[in-house]
């Protein structure tokens, strides 16, 4: 379903020079799966994710989803994903209907069809007190609602979100997190990246340690704990990106001097 | 692309746009209250504008009264003004004929004058000198008497006199004013009013004492007939300077805002994202978008200039010679508008993608209007005319074109419409492209706002030096030598002999030209040689080949730089300033010449241009927006305005040489031969012809130079375009820089 290989991405920093942010990134995600993406800060776990829903172009390697690359085939690509990111933000002058009624429209849904689904998701996620309310008015958790019914609206296959639970409070995070896991199990693939160990932990299936463009381990849970003999994550993530840090030098890893 | 998708962004654009309080009160409620309120608010400051008088003081006055009266009690007879209002305008002071203060008229009342003015007691003075009535009478005596009498200014200046002539001294009364004060200066100019009108009345008796009717001082009545008096035209002709420059700049200003909120704003609230990552294509939000802008950019130009028009209609009416705009006129704005907007919506929207927030974006309304501004208000200078010159130029091509209607010159609009029509044109879809190129770059869509740090920068490009510089190097470079140009110019002036002209030519080539280019080169690069494309050519054919070219496309430059000149003539001060150094190259030996202002600049300009600033817009990725940038900076560098028009040309020439094949080397041969090909040229004269037939055989001597028989261009410009064409199938050196980041776009273009 979603299929990275060997991607790279460099871009130039006015101090820095060239920045390394992904290097030879490679991984696979299937069906009614939840894969996630862990790493801290500046891991390229963004980058990653904005390559995947086109929004970035890979400086090598290359990444499909669902048999379409993201460079060459980037309409098709957005067509079979949905997603959810901390900078996606709804329309401050739109309301909630307007909003995700647009995006239907986008998509090429038929009027009458689309009336119907959104009739349908807005019972379903809940949201039917953001129907008339602007985006400027509503509240934190309404507008993730309205994102997460703005991703789903064309019901594609892929769905992506970027850290969608920072900034959320426990209530919201946890009804978000209860409707990614429900959307899993209607056989969506799911791409989360988050770096909060709870998440990974309790969600996916699969996870993936990123750290400064590197994929330091990946593997279900019990085969990570497994294969470093290590029960807690939280554990097992410091201890992989120290002895990633100690190999190589610490400057090494953002700014490399250009070819 | 689809246009359902494209109406889709469009519809929610403007609904978006329409629910913003901000942008309905600049689109619908200023216009309709800013004239109004300007209305009222003139008629409100015209009251502190009201004219104050001056206040003068009269010394030595004397006896001047016995002439025709120059005073009515403490003021100036009523007589003396055009507008018996303006009396009140002067406030006047007779001094006193004190006994103590000297002599009436005496130098040192004219003293005390002079110091009242000074101090700004009074704003101006009027001194009689003590003489004044005594040589008035003496020359009315002589008038009495039938003797022929000539009046002198200077005392003793008697040689002109024809024999049984009288001489008399002149009577000189005097202003005295300080022209450091705008007060002190207007009481002058009235004052001056006053005694002119008294100068005719004491001419008028002179007359009748000498025996002649007073109408001998006014032999005719000049009258003046306006043949636009009482027609439209003449109100027609009022509006047609306003309405058009206010076109552009409300078309500009509707344009601003709405793109900084749409682009910069969405941008800052995180909904481009958003939009971004939907089935949407990048060319379909470009367009949805643009066409948003356009809307609310017509909007407002369109209810400014209706409200303009209605307010001036009932205002301005009551106006001698103004009148309501004509009624024909809104058709003619009507047609103009949408070019207009197209092309400040297609622009705004670029420089609002680049803004990272809606603070930055409206930072760049400045430089917007830095640009706009004289070209919408360069028609409005007296004696700019509908030419085709005029009309190529964006923007004030469109203003006179539009003046030219509204003035009813509809077959001079006919004329230049195709020009202005296909510039604007022209400039529309460059701005529309450059919009759709900023939405394609991933730099300018998710530019962080990292901080500009001019030290760390600096810094960078010097300790982590790559092997050709950036473009950012090459536009610092092209800055410094523009400025370096302009400051070296300005301080030294032109040459005026020849030792001068191969020093000027020397410094300006060394120092201000390949100078910055290689100390920058030394400084930000690793790899000098390629930086500076010091390198064997693709084959060593491109050198003759090159100056072949030259050679066959000199006929045609030679053509190109006459219309330049017919359609941007020079103006004289520019003619005066180059007059003296071309009498100075006239004169010089053909070998120096050739040696100073064509093998010098030939390197220099090379190694600046086509080596350092070349490699510099080549890490751009694309190889003709390098050329491009290179050979604007080259014809900005040659500073006179149709200099600057060929040097670009032959600067895209030389460029891609340049690129084609991989080495400056072809680049120096072809400037070179281009430059050597115009000194011999200036050479040229009938004598010659006459000595080298072979010469006139392809050119003959016209007036202000020679021309090229058109067999000659034509069979030049055919030779030129299969050299072209053998420099196009060059291999292609190795871009690396190009490759790597051109690689983006090429797929971004596929895609759109």
């Amino acid at each position: 379903m979603i299929h990275v290989e060997n991607l790279t991405k460099h871009y130039e920093d006015l101090k820095l020079g060239r920045v390394m942010a992904l290097d030879g990134l490679s991984f696979h995600a299937q069906p009614g799966q939840m894969y996630g993406l862990l790493g801290p800060n500046g891991a390229g776990k963004t980058t990653t994710l904005r390559i995947l829903s086109t929004l970035l172009k890979p400086t090598g390697g290359s990444a499909s989803i669902n048999g379409y690359d993201v460079v060459d085939q980037s309409a098709e690509v957005r067509r079979e994903i949905g997603f959810i990111s901390a900078s996606t933000a709804v329309y401050d002058r739109m309301t909630g209907w307007e909003m995700v009624e647009y995006f239907g429209r986008l998509h090429g849904i038929a009027d009458d069809e689309l009336r119907d689904r959104m009739e349908r998701l807005f019972h379903r996620l809940k949201m039917n007190d953001t129907r008339d309310v602007l985006g400027a008015k509503m509240s934190t958790g309404m507008k993730q609602r309205v994102s997460i019914a703005r991703a789903i609206i064309h019901d594609p296959p892929v769905l992506i979100f970027d850290e969608a639970t920072a900034g959320l409070d426990v209530l919201v995070a946890r009804a978000l997190l209860g409707a990614v896991a429900e959307l899993r199990d209607h056989g969506k693939c799911i791409l989360f990246s988050t770096h909060i160990m709870r998440e990974a932990e309790k969600l996916c299936d699969r996870i993936a340690i990123v750290h400064r463009g590197h994929l330091l381990a990946e593997g279900t849970l019990e085969e990570l704990r497994r294969r470093h003999g290590e029960h807690d994550l939280e554990e097992l993530f410091f201890r992989l990106i120290t002895e990633h840090n100690a190999i190589r030098s610490p400057l090494a890893g953002t700014a490399i001097p250009a070819a | 692309m689809t246009f359902p998708n494209i109406k889709l962004i469009l519809a929610r654009e403007v609904r978006d746009q329409l629910r913003d309080r901000r942008t309905l009160f600049m689109i619908f409620v200023l216009p309709l209250l800013l004239y109004p309120l300007l209305g009222m608010g003139f008629f409100q400051v015209s009251q502190f504008m009201q004219e104050k008088p001056s206040r003068v003081i009269v010394v030595g006055a004397g006896e001047v009264d016995r002439f025709p009266r120059l005073f009515d009690g403490d003021e100036f007879a009523s007589e003396l003004f055009t507008f018996p209002d303006d009396q009140r305008l002067l406030d006047v002071t007779v001094a006193p004929n004190e006994p103590g203060a000297g002599e009436p008229g005496s130098l040192e009342m004219r003293e005390a004058a002079w110091r009242a003015v000074e101090s700004g007691r009074y704003d101006a003075a009027l001194y009689f000198p003590s003489d004044f009535t005594q040589r008035l009478d003496a020359f009315r005596e002589a008038l009495r008497g039938r003797q022929p009498v000539v009046l002198l200014c200077e005392e003793g200046d008697t040689a002109a006199l024809a024999a049984g002539e009288l001489s008399l001294a002149v009577p000189s009364p005097e202003i005295i004013h300080n022209t450091a004060s705008e007060k002190s200066d207007i009481a002058e100019m009235r004052l001056a009013r006053v005694l002119r009108r008294w100068s005719e009345r004491v001419g008028a008796d002179n007359l009748a004492i000498g025996g002649l009717p007073p109408s001998a001082a006014r032999p005719f009545a000049l009258e003046s007939a306006d043949v636009a008096y009482e027609t439209p035209h003449r109100g027609a002709a009022r509006w047609s300077k306003i309405l058009p420059m206010m076109l552009v700049l409300w078309a500009m200003t509707g344009a601003f805002y709405p793109a900084v909120d749409l682009c910069a704003g969405e941008k800052e609230r995180g909904t481009l994202e958003t939009l971004l990552c939907s089935p949407a294509l990048r060319t379909e939000i470009v367009l949805g978008k643009l066409l948003t802008i356009m809307l609310f950019s017509a909007a407002t130009a369109l209810l400014n200039l209706l409200s303009l028009g209605l307010t001036g209609a009932v205002v301005l009416s009551q106006i001698e010679g103004f009148g309501a705009p004509p009624v024909l006129a809104v058709f003619w704005l009507g047609a103009a508008l949408l070019p207009v907007a197209a092309l400040f919506s297609a622009l705004c929207l670029a420089l609002a993608a680049f803004a990272r927030s809606t603070k930055e974006g409206q930072y760049y309304l400045m430089p917007l209007m830095l640009v706009t501004m004289p070209l919408s208000v360069l028609p409005m200078a007296p004696g700019v005319e509908l030419t085709l010159g005029n009309a190529l130029i964006p923007i004030t091509g469109v203003v006179l074109l539009l003046r030219s209607a509204l003035e009813g010159h509809y077959w001079q609009t006919l004329q230049f419409a195709p020009p202005v029509i296909a510039v604007t044109f022209a400039c529309c879809l460059l701005a529309i492209r450059w919009a759709v190129e900023q939405f394609n770059t991933e730099e300018v869509l998710f530019r962080e706002s990292e901080r500009f740090d001019l030290a760390a920068w600096l810094r960078r490009l010097v300790r982590q030096r790559q092997p050709t510089p950036t473009a950012a190097a090459a536009v610092v470079c092209g800055v410094l030598i523009l400025l370096a140009r302009f400051f070296l110019g300005a301080a030294v002036g032109p040459p005026r002999d020849l030792a001068g002209l191969v020093r000027s030519v020397a410094v300006t080539q060394v120092v201000v030209i390949a100078g910055p280019a290689l100390l920058l080169a030394l400084l930000v690069t690793s790899d000098r040689a390629r930086t500076l494309l010091l390198r064997q050519p693709a084959t060593w054919w491109t050198m003759p080949a090159a100056a072949l070219l030259a050679l066959m496309l000199h006929p045609a430059m030679n053509i190109l730089q006459r219309v330049v000149v017919q359609l941007y003539p020079m103006s004289e001060s520019v003619k005066d300033a180059l007059g003296p150094v071309e009498r100075v190259i006239a004169d010089a030996p053909l070998g120096l010449l050739v040696l100073v202002i064509a093998l010098l600049p030939a390197v220099c300009e090379e190694l600046a241009f086509r080596g350092f600033m070349l490699s510099g817009f080549l890490r751009t990725g694309s190889k003709w927006r390098a050329i491009a940038c290179t050979a604007v900076f080259f014809g900005l560098a040659h500073g006179v305005l149709q200099q600057s028009l060929i040097a670009s040309l032959v600067g895209v020439v030389i460029g891609y040489i340049a690129v084609q094949s991989g080495s400056l080397l072809p680049a120096v041969v072809y400037h070179l031969m281009n430059n050597t090909l115009a000194v011999a040229g200036g050479r040229i004269t009938p004598e010659t012809l006459d000595r080298f037939p072979a010469l006139a055989a392809v050119l003959s001597g016209g007036p202000g130079g020679y021309v090229f028989h058109w067999q000659v261009v034509l069979a030049g410009g055919f030779a030129a375009v299969l050299l072209l064409g053998w420099f196009a199938r060059l291999c292609h050196p190795e871009w690396p820089e190009v490759e790597l980041s051109g690689a983006v776009p090429r797929r971004l273009a596929q895609e759109g």
